[in-house]
């Protein structure tokens, strides 16, 4: 299990972490969300050391981390980095060899995973000879190559067309499922985000607003939500009835949230008097939506 | 720490190597620096390899032929080749004009074509006053026996209060050709340690590699290995050129030329160790390549001012300026190796020298790596060298 407890850091007066604690269990996927500046990258980079903090600690499998036990982890920083000149086979067996790994496995690793994350071009291409998705699937092998206990993903996704987003997903749940790998990655696509991860640690100001299964942040925030999709619904029109209020509202679908004291038949008869009501239902919130709640 | 962990550098510094060695400007320098060697070397052969060699010319009379022979007798003493060309007085002008003869002697004259050479002068002058002599000789009937005595008459000896042997005089050639050498190459492989930090922080491939690795070793490694190509090319460019000089016959005995070789070597082994991780600091204060030549121009200035007085100091070896260069760690690797060819370094010089220059690459290495660690991991701006001295 990946520890970060209590971390603090600063970039002059930027506040970046203020106690970020949260924990990524092995054989676990665990979604790192937080809108841009909330402080993702830094945790992580601080998890993989290429950056110190101020203050609180890093823990693997309960022991601090030194250099040894992170040539264990597979990382992807947000700044993606290749050497562009170098082959790509070359490449992948030089950084899974820095890491440990010996020669021969190094190269099986990189074709296996080459083919795996379907990769375009030849093994002996050039790095900067690559389009921008295939450098990407490029720089995830380089994370996978060692076979590390641990990945630490900062925007694996972004980048990826559809086919390479259920490609790496498909990695991703096999290497926590089958090799009992700790996962953590950053991302904005919340729906991804809520498909592919068993956890959710949701970042806000340095600060963790939220974390636990995406059940658990639901039952944190147990209401009765109810979505209503009106035509022609203009401005405020459910503050007629007591105890409604809005969570969010979107081009007409607007979500609201009753207190127990007011009745669902009500905010429905007061939708049908300002317009087409083309559904009503009692909705779960998405990702997205919580997200938005807890951020906002 | 693991035995993998321990060999990082070791990784590090083989890509380091096999990259460059591939790189299309390792080559072109490999290259550069055979051509500038032949052309040094060759016109050395041709300057002082072999003995000189003159065409002289002679118009007139059997006397005047006399003379021309007398001169070249007298020449292959000294080693020195005179060849006498009989023309017509209508040919000698010609013949000075495209340079078949080197002087015309008619009666009472030697003609040049700018000048006379003053070795073919003086042997022609010393025969023309020999026959002269003789001539008088003959003309008051002085005895064979006087006439000996005074042929015998003995040459003055040639003495030198602080002579040159000859091998000094070859070796200030070889100095020459070590120092430029040298000066290239700890340029030359500093400025890729620099470069080849930059490239790391460019390309961001730093942080990956920095997720592994601490950046000691990322540093360690770059400096072996671009270190070690340097003396490898040093290696290719140095056999090459000794073997050119033997062939060519610009140099008597290849085997003493390993020597000053060896110690080219040595001394550039001392001096990239002194400069390079002040290189690899300097790289990793930016970002981007186009802010390379800002950060290492002081380093640069060093070395390049080093290197001019070291070639003063084959000039004047034991000038106060050359002995201090010599001894001072930021100029020793260049000026000491001069004033050691060149045979004026005393051993008590060359030990300070050593001394210092290893006492502060141990002192001075540290200092690098942590500012090396400080700042490359901090891209965009141009990272102060307080903020990457404090950052770790």
């Amino acid at each position: 299990m990946l520890e970060l407890i209590d971390l603090h850091r600063r970039f002059g007066d930027v506040v970046a972490l203020d106690g970020v604690t949260f924990e990524v269990p092995e054989g676990r996927i665990v979604g790192f969300v937080g809108r841009n500046g909330a402080g993702k990258t830094t945790a992580m980079r601080i998890s993989l050391g290429v950056l110190q903090a101020d203050a609180g600690q890093v823990r693997w499998r309960g022991a601090p981390i030194d250099t040894s036990v992170r040539r264990r982890f597979g990382y992807m920083p947000e700044e993606r980095g290749l050497y562009p000149k170098m082959r790509v086979l070359e490449q992948l067996i030089y950084l899974a060899r820095l890491r440990g790994t010996p020669k021969d496995l190094a190269r099986t690793r990189t074709i296996d995973l080459l083919a795996t994350l379907e990769v375009v071009g030849a093994p002996t291409d050039r790095i900067e000879s690559l389009s921008l998705g295939n450098q990407q699937r490029v720089q995830l092998a380089a994370a996978l190559v060692h076979a590390p206990e641990l990945l630490v993903l900062d925007e694996p996704f972004s980048g990826l067309d559809p086919v390479g987003v259920d490609v790496l997903a498909d990695v991703l749940r096999r290497e926590a499922r089958q090799g009992g790998v700790a996962v953590v990655f950053s991302s904005h696509q919340l729906e991804l985000v809520e498909r592919l991860c068993d956890e959710v640690v949701l970042i806000d100001h340095g600060k963790i607003a939220a974390r636990g299964t995406i059940d658990e942040l639901h039952a944190s925030r147990a209401r009765d939500l109810w979505r209503v999709d009106v035509r022609g619904g203009d401005g405020a029109w459910w503050d007629v009835v007591p105890g409604v209020r809005a969570v969010s509202t979107d081009d007409g679908v607007v979500v609201l949230d009753l207190a127990s004291s007011a009745d669902p038949q009500r905010v429905l008869d007061v939708a049908r008097e300002v317009g087409d009501v083309v559904s009503f239902g009692a909705v779960r919130l998405t990702l997205a939506e919580l997200f938005r709640e807890v951020v906002a | 720490m693991s035995g993998a962990d321990r060999g990082a550098w070791r990784l590090v510094a083989r890509r380091d190597f096999w990259v460059r060695l591939r790189e299309r400007s390792f080559l072109i320098s490999t290259l550069l620096n055979v051509g500038v060697i032949s052309i040094l070397v060759l016109a050395r052969g041709a300057s002082a390899g072999g003995d000189p060699r003159f065409q002289l010319g002679v118009v007139g009379s059997p006397a005047v032929v006399g003379i021309g022979n007398d001169a070249a007798a007298l020449g292959e003493a000294s080693k020195v080749t005179v060849d006498i060309v009989p023309l017509s007085a209508a040919q000698a002008d010609q013949a000075l004009q495209d340079g078949s003869v080197d002087a015309v002697l008619s009666e009472g004259q030697i003609v040049g074509l700018h000048e006379v050479d003053g070795t073919l002068l003086a042997l022609v002058q010393t025969s023309a006053h020999a026959a002269a002599v003789a001539d008088v000789f003959a003309r008051h009937d002085v005895p064979q026996s006087e006439r000996d005595a005074a042929a015998r008459e003995a040459p003055l000896d040639e003495l030198a209060l602080d002579p040159r042997s000859p091998r000094q005089t070859a070796d200030a050639g070889v100095a020459f050709i070590g120092v430029l050498l040298l000066y290239g190459q700890l340029f030359g492989y500093g400025t890729w340690v620099a470069t080849g930090v930059i490239e790391e922080k460019a390309s961001r491939v730093v942080e990956m590699l920095l997720s592994a690795i601490r950046p000691k070793q990322l540093l360690a490694g770059k400096i072996v290995g671009i270190g070690v190509l340097g003396l490898c090319q040093l290696a290719v460019i140095g056999g090459f050129a000794i073997t050119l000089a033997a062939l060519t016959g610009a140099i008597d005995n290849p085997v003493a030329a390993i020597r000053p070789a060896l110690l080219v070597f040595g001394w550039f082994v001392l001096g990239f160790a002194f400069y390079a991780s002040l290189f690899a600091a300097a790289g990793s204060l930016v970002s981007r390549m186009e802010e390379l030549q800002n950060v290492i121009v002081p380093i640069n200035l060093t070395i390049l001012v080093s290197f001019i007085i070291s070639i003063g100091a084959l000039q004047d070896p034991n000038s106060t300026l050359s002995i201090a260069a010599s001894i001072l760690p930021i100029s020793a690797a260049l000026a000491m190796p001069v004033r050691i060819v060149v045979g004026a370094a005393t051993p008590p010089q060359i030990v300070l020298s050593l001394a210092l220059l290893i006492g502060s690459t141990i002192l001075l290495v540290p200092v690098g790596a942590r500012l090396y660690a400080g700042a490359i991991l901090r891209t965009g701006a141009r990272v102060k060298l307080r903020d990457a001295w404090r950052a770790t």
